[in-house]
């Protein structure tokens, strides 16, 4: 009594969560390229690494820099996290009440990690886009955290440049025509000197 | 308005499943609904066709308009079980292999028929005035309907159903698959049993974990006559037990079965995990919690000391747990941690979380907060047993640099450049 239409829907139902991504701040950076996976208004929104992965949400582990309210009605935070190669800009506003109150309670400068939504966005029509993390959560780590975590990303990182030069993975494919000017390699220098920064 | 024809198509489509009704009679309900109520006609007869389906205890008959009924259209020809689908009219020969008590006294008998093919449920109906079947006989059962209900077929019998007692007694060897292709219905298995859980609820007599080659799978045993609880660590040959699907997992109601323990024993596979990544998210009911006190029960209780099975329990229990999410980049997977690995991850024993949600002003929140500002964003590396994606922890540790790792990252990313 095998009907295959029974368990048709039994992978469908177990409802898989986004992964965290690994990502530095020198890579997400480059990102122009932002799409949405479905018609739906729910559909979650991606933004595609020029070493061609789609990102949802990101993982980061580095230092916050520097910390801001910003607005009056609509209050929110702003803050720079710094890790070996760049800078994250991340934010969080009242739709994120709890991520919220934590950056506002951080004193700068702390170790932090991220759990967040990456966007591509543009101040106006004349600027450079700009890559924003929208916080989902926020806590105080410690210098072996932040250790751990650049040997993480430079793992996934020299994982997705591997990925690449394969390059047959639609994500990869529709990397190379959205980043036609970026070469992936210069992300295995990058996470290089991530690494050779780390003292033991 | 002449309704013959349509008496005529519904009549005729109901002798096809063995009742004879006068298409006068079938007549008479049209032109009320037609003339009376103002139906139009293709739906006065679909809803006609439905009334007298229901009357005579015969699953939807389709829409019926211009006599293109997709049901019952197959026949009655003679079908292995494991053949029948959902809709079809079907004669099968098998053998009883259990009974179960009737739901509802509009059942008369229900239980689970097999032959060599597979085994399915069936249901007689009381209006059926169908012969009482007993269990380890073989009975040919003629013009029976297959339906289905939440997903899972069932035959039944029905007061057009013709049911003949085989006389000869023929071999019936199931046959047990392994538990990754089990399917909602009937199913037969070799399997040990992992784990035996609490009991959750007064009429059940056990459940837990039962194991094989292949994977696991929950198992139940409601309290009846006769039954006994499995061994935990023993090997069961289990034929014709219930596998139900409930939001997307299976699970087994062992009540039908044939149960038999068995010598040897059985790798089980699946189940043991070891994840690492990093707590990318704690969510709500985790800290400290109370629990019901009731024996057996064990439930998270609400703020208010509710169970939801025993209801306001003021004498509650406390313990630690966390649930939350452990993410290595490519996978998240949901991770509970028990009180001991609680405990040791986040240095809060019990009686210190105790202390705090007794006299902090932030009472159990405030556990949950400091656990949190202790593991979120860190790095872990846990072992349990996965079920379901979920690994209910019973090891963990915080992830520790490796030099060797980080030198032989160096190489990877230097290396070609």
């Amino acid at each position: 009594m095998s009907t295959p239409a029974h368990d048709m829907g039994r992978k469908d139902a177990s409802f898989e969560r986004e992964p965290a991504r690994r990502v530095f701040a020198s890579e997400l950076r480059e990102c122009r390229y932002q799409f949405k996976d479905g018609e739906d208004e729910k559909s979650p929104t991606f933004v595609l690494l020029p070493t061609g992965e789609r990102c949802n949400r990101i993982f980061i582990v580095g230092t916050l820099t520097e910390k801001q309210r910003q607005g009056d009605q609509n209050m929110f935070y702003r803050g720079r996290v710094v890790d070996p190669t760049g800078t994250f800009f991340i934010m969080a506003g009242s739709y994120q009440p709890e991520a919220m109150q934590q950056l506002a309670k951080i004193e700068t400068p702390a170790f932090v990690a991220v759990i967040g939504k990456p966007s591509v966005y543009r101040k106006d029509e004349a600027s450079s886009p700009m890559v924003s993390v929208r916080v989902e959560s926020i806590n105080i780590v410690d210098k072996d955290t932040r250790d751990l975590w650049v040997l993480d990303t430079a793992e996934r990182t020299l994982d997705r440049i591997e990925a690449f030069a394969v390059g047959t993975a639609p994500d990869v494919l529709k990397a190379k025509e959205q980043y036609p000017t970026i070469d992936p390699v210069t992300f295995k220098k990058i996470a290089y000197d991530a690494l050779a920064q780390i003292k033991i | 308005m002449d309704f013959s024809e349509a008496a005529d198509r519904i009549s005729r489509k109901f002798q096809k499943s063995g009742q004879t009704i006068d298409p006068k009679k079938i007549e008479g309900k049209l032109r009320r609904l037609i003339e009376e109520f103002s139906v139009q006609p293709s739906e006065a007869e679909r809803s006609v066709t439905n009334e007298l389906a229901k009357e005579f205890n015969i699953p939807s008959m389709g829409t019926g308009s211009a006599g293109s009924s997709g049901t019952g259209s197959s026949g009655t020809e003679d079908k292995k079980i494991a053949d029948a689908a959902p809709g079809e009219w079907v004669t099968i020969e098998g053998k009883i292999v259990a009974l179960a008590a009737p739901a509802s006294p509009s059942i008369a008998q229900g239980g689970i028929i097999a032959d060599d093919s597979g085994a399915i449920r069936f249901v007689a109906w009381a209006k059926a005035n169908a012969p009482a079947m007993a269990v380890g006989s073989w009975y040919r059962i003629e013009s029976a309907v297959v339906d289905e209900f939440k997903g899972i077929a069932s035959l039944k019998i029905h007061s057009g159903t013709t049911i003949k007692e085989i006389e000869e007694d023929r071999a019936l060897m199931p046959t047990t698959v392994p538990i990754s292709e089990l399917h909602p219905g009937i199913g037969s298995l070799r399997a040990k049993v992992v784990q035996e859980w609490d009991v959750t609820h007064e009429r059940m007599l056990q459940s837990g974990l039962l194991g094989d080659e292949t994977g696991t799978l929950k198992f139940v045993i409601w309290k009846e006559p006769g039954k006994e609880s499995l061994i935990p660590g023993s090997v069961y040959n289990i034929f014709y037990a219930q596998v139900d699907e409930y939001n997307g997992r299976l699970s087994l109601n062992l009540n039908t079965a044939m149960i038999m323990q068995e010598e040897g024993d059985i790798e089980v596979s699946g189940g043991e995990a070891a994840v690492s990544g990093a707590i990318v998210h704690v969510a709500p009911g985790s800290g400290i919690i109370k629990r019901c006190p009731v024996e057996g029960c064990n439930r998270a209780l609400s703020r208010q000391n509710y169970c939801p099975v025993h209801e306001i329990q003021p004498k509650f229990t406390y313990d630690l747990r966390i649930k939350g999410w452990l993410d290595n980049g490519k996978k998240t997977h949901s991770v509970l941690l028990q009180r001991d690995v609680v405990e040791s991850l986040t240095g809060i024993s019990l009686d210190a979380a105790k202390e705090i949600a007794e006299n902090n002003p932030l009472g159990m929140d405030e556990v949950f907060l400091q656990m949190r500002d202790k593991i979120l964003g860190r790095y872990f590396s846990c072992h349990g047993r996965e079920i379901d994606n979920r690994v209910l922890v019973n090891k963990c540790g915080p992830v520790t640099f490796e030099s060797g790792k980080h030198t032989a990252l160096l190489n990877r990313a230097g290396g070609a450049s």
